[in-house]
């Protein structure tokens, strides 16, 4: 039975769950928190332009449209399954629950390196998208991991202080992105280099490009944080209707707004060029674009929006990763540390101070291999850490599909198969997504087929996912206490074990 | 570790407080800043375990599981207990041990305070502008004795009052046992203790009531925003 106070018809005649629905999210703060952790200037004006670098293919907007379709699938059964979890945490709790507890603990590792390989990516972009800003405003040029080294310092000391920005500052922030590259787009648009190329919108023409797999991955990317929304869950006035909601709400914006992005600044460069241009200029794509058409200082403006943008991103993914390693600390599927906090502010303590640890060494890394930050490092590390998502959430999607086939939740036959026919064909179509990804990883990467990197990240996420699951089944035999808790996160604490 | 814990009896517990007021006192710093040790969210929630755990200690609720239930109904004659019965026993349909940490954190430092205050025990500094809240003692042995006498007691492992162990398990939920047992080279030994006493002798209502507070303060620190 629960009793958390849900309904705000309730709220009325209760006083409980009406003082206690004060405190709750409503579905448009819940769109705020996925999208502002998304940073959607980022995505615009770093991942896109370096994607069509890259990849050498101009599918990428149908890519986004694909996907969001593919995902909205998805979200049908993976909003539905929410409502029946003890704990709606994040996506390994959903895949021990319906595939099985050892199935979560690999799930869990495999999430840690992803949502790690998209964390310590951004120091790449941040160092790449603030060395020609700094030359432009002050005529210094100092090296990219110097920069990075100084969002870095930023970031370890307010994860360990625990200071978030502020939800306000971060959706004032969001809408004047949001708004920027609304701005941009639309002065694309009446700007065609030569037509308005809506083939490239086209999901028809997408399917028969050679370039479609490495696309639909990096749209994957740009979509990485709608998954979130069904945590706030238990925060949630209605979890019933705010959290499903939500995740459309998210998945429907992130699709339209990259789609037409992506889009926008190939109408203005021209299909044909969007490739050369996108690999001379990187990061600079869209500003270079917006100087031929706005004054300096509404370049300043977008460049500075860009660059809190992605410190506001990095700040938030940072909490997140640190929160991250803090539950499996609490359910001990990382060591107990992790599930410690620094009293006075709440940080996750250990998991601030392992990432920071783990970003420094990447940076410095990098730096005396002398690799490059926009591509070596943001994007290959990023897009490896967004291939581990997708794999998650393609294996998310089986375990809903597990789930509701034995959980009829008093619902008959047929209600099932109509609730279950969008997620099957959300899997079937992620599968197709992953088996295309992966028999195109060279092209994603950009590398030769023979390049080591083409099979070192599908294998070293089958080797953690292999060996989390003998984890589990090792906990089943020695540690019966833990392995029942696996999946519960913070309520991990919690006298009875709701799982089955 | 091998060692039998020693019954419960606790010669220093028999001179506490109400355990909200000796959890107050153990995680404020009354002394120099006047703020809670740790997170007010935190805070708040530890708070709120106190005063249910003071109801369950005078046998008026039990928690199973993770549910609460009423079993006296009779008042304990003591103004913030009463309320906190008064209104669980009005709200039957919520029986959820984190609804009710919830919603009892939403008062519980104004009720803890205002009683300790009327105890004269503790005086509230007007906030400044931009200030928060600040809280000293009047009683500087009176404010110090909760979490000096938790160390001597899970120092020296000596035996502990149902109170105690209920207080010392809170602290640990809200991870604050660092600021009672200030030397990092002693906290593996009694945390052992702890744990230990707790196993063998805490009552299982109190060992679900603690669970219930572990959750929904570490849930805390996952749903920050």
């Amino acid at each position: 039975m629960r009793t958390t106070p849900s309904t705000s018809h309730s709220s009325r005649h209760d006083p409980i769950a009406g003082a206690l629905a004060a405190d709750r999210l409503n579905a448009r703060a819940i769109i705020f928190f996925t999208m502002s952790a998304a940073a959607p200037l980022t995505v615009v004006a770093g991942l896109v332009p370096t994607a069509y670098a890259v990849t050498g293919s101009t599918v990428l907007p149908a890519a986004f449209l694909i996907m969001g379709v593919v995902l909205a699938a998805f979200s049908t059964g993976y909003v539905a399954m929410a409502r029946h979890m003890p704990s709606a945490g994040a996506l390994y709790t959903y895949i021990s629950r319906g595939l099985g507890r050892p199935a979560g603990v690999g799930a869990a590792w495999v999430a840690l390196i992803a949502y790690n390989c998209m964390q310590t990516g951004l120091y790449g972009a941040v160092g790449s998208a603030l060395t020609p800003m700094l030359y432009r405003w002050f005529g210094i040029s100092p090296p990219w991991w110097l920069i990075a080294l100084a969002a870095w310092a930023l970031v370890a000391v307010l994860g360990v202080m625990r200071v978030g920005v502020n939800s306000r500052v971060l959706a004032i922030l969001l809408v004047a992105e949001v708004t920027a590259i609304l701005v941009l787009d639309v002065t694309d648009l009446f700007h065609p280099a030569a037509d308005m190329a809506v083939e490239m919108l086209s999901p028809a023409v997408a399917l028969t490009s050679p370039g479609l797999g490495p696309s639909l991955m990096i749209a994957a990317v740009g979509f990485v944080g709608f998954e979130s929304a069904a945590t706030f869950s238990e925060e949630s006035r209605e979890p019933g209707r705010t959290v499903p909601r939500a995740t459309y709400a998210t998945v429907a914006i992130i699709a339209g707004l990259y789609a037409l992005s992506a889009w926008a600044m190939a109408v203005a460069i021209g299909p044909g060029a969007i490739v050369e241009t996108a690999r001379r200029d990187g990061a600079r794509t869209i500003f270079v674009l917006a100087a031929g058409h706005w004054s300096s200082l509404m370049v300043d403006i977008v460049q500075v929006l860009f660059v809190t943008g992605l410190v506001a991103a990095k700040v938030a993914f940072h909490g997140a990763t640190a929160r991250y390693a803090f539950a499996l600390g609490r359910e001990r599927l990382l060591p107990a540390a992790f599930g410690r906090t620094r009293p006075r502010s709440g940080a996750p303590l250990v998991g601030s101070i392992a990432q920071s640890v783990l970003g420094l060494a990447v940076i410095v890394t990098y730096a005396v291999a002398g690799l490059d930050p926009l591509v070596d490092l943001f994007y290959f590390v990023g897009t490896a850490g967004g291939f581990g998502v997708l794999l998650l959430i393609f294996v998310t999607s089986i375990a809903v599909i597990y789930y509701f086939a034995r959980h009829a939740h008093g619902q008959d036959l047929r209600q099932r198969l109509i609730r279950l026919t969008p997620a099957a064909m959300a899997a079937g179509a992620l599968a197709t997504i992953m088996w295309l990804i992966s028999s195109n990883f060279a092209a994603l990467l950009g590398v030769p087929q023979d390049h080591w990197l083409v099979t070192f990240v599908p294998q070293l996420y089958v080797t953690v996912a292999a060996l989390g699951v003998q984890y589990g089944v090792f906990l089943r035999w020695l540690q019966p206490n833990m392995y029942a808790r696996i999946g519960m996160g913070a309520k991990a604490a919690l006298p009875s074990t709701p799982l089955n | 570790m091998d060692w039998t814990p020693p019954a419960t009896g606790g010669a220093r517990g028999r001179t506490a407080l109400l355990l909200a007021d000796d959890l107050f006192f153990t995680m404020w710093d009354t002394t120099h800043a006047g703020l809670p040790y740790l997170h007010p969210s935190r805070a708040t929630l530890g708070l709120a375990g106190a005063l249910i755990g003071e109801l369950v200690l005078r046998d008026r609720l039990t928690v199973e599981g993770e549910h609460l239930r009423v079993i006296d109904t009779r008042r304990v004659h003591e103004n913030v207990a009463d309320g906190a019965l008064a209104s669980i026993m009005a709200s039957p349909r919520h029986t959820a041990v984190r609804t009710w940490l919830e919603y009892l954190a939403k008062n519980a430092v104004k009720n803890v305070t205002g009683r300790l205050i009327a105890a004269r025990l503790l005086t509230r500094e007007k906030p400044t502008l931009l200030g928060r809240e600040r809280f000293r003692y009047t009683q500087f042995t009176k404010a110090m004795w909760p979490s000096t006498r938790l160390r001597l007691d899970l120092d020296e492992r000596a035996p502990m009052t149902v109170q105690d162990m209920l207080l010392a398990a809170l602290v640990d939920a809200c991870d604050l046992m660092r600021v009672v047992i200030e030397d990092p080279a002693d906290r593996p030994a009694a945390a052992a203790y702890l744990t230990a006493l707790l196993k063998e002798r805490m009552p299982q209502p109190l060992k679900d009531l603690v669970g219930g507070v572990r959750a929904v303060v570490g849930d805390s620190v996952l749903t920050y925003r």
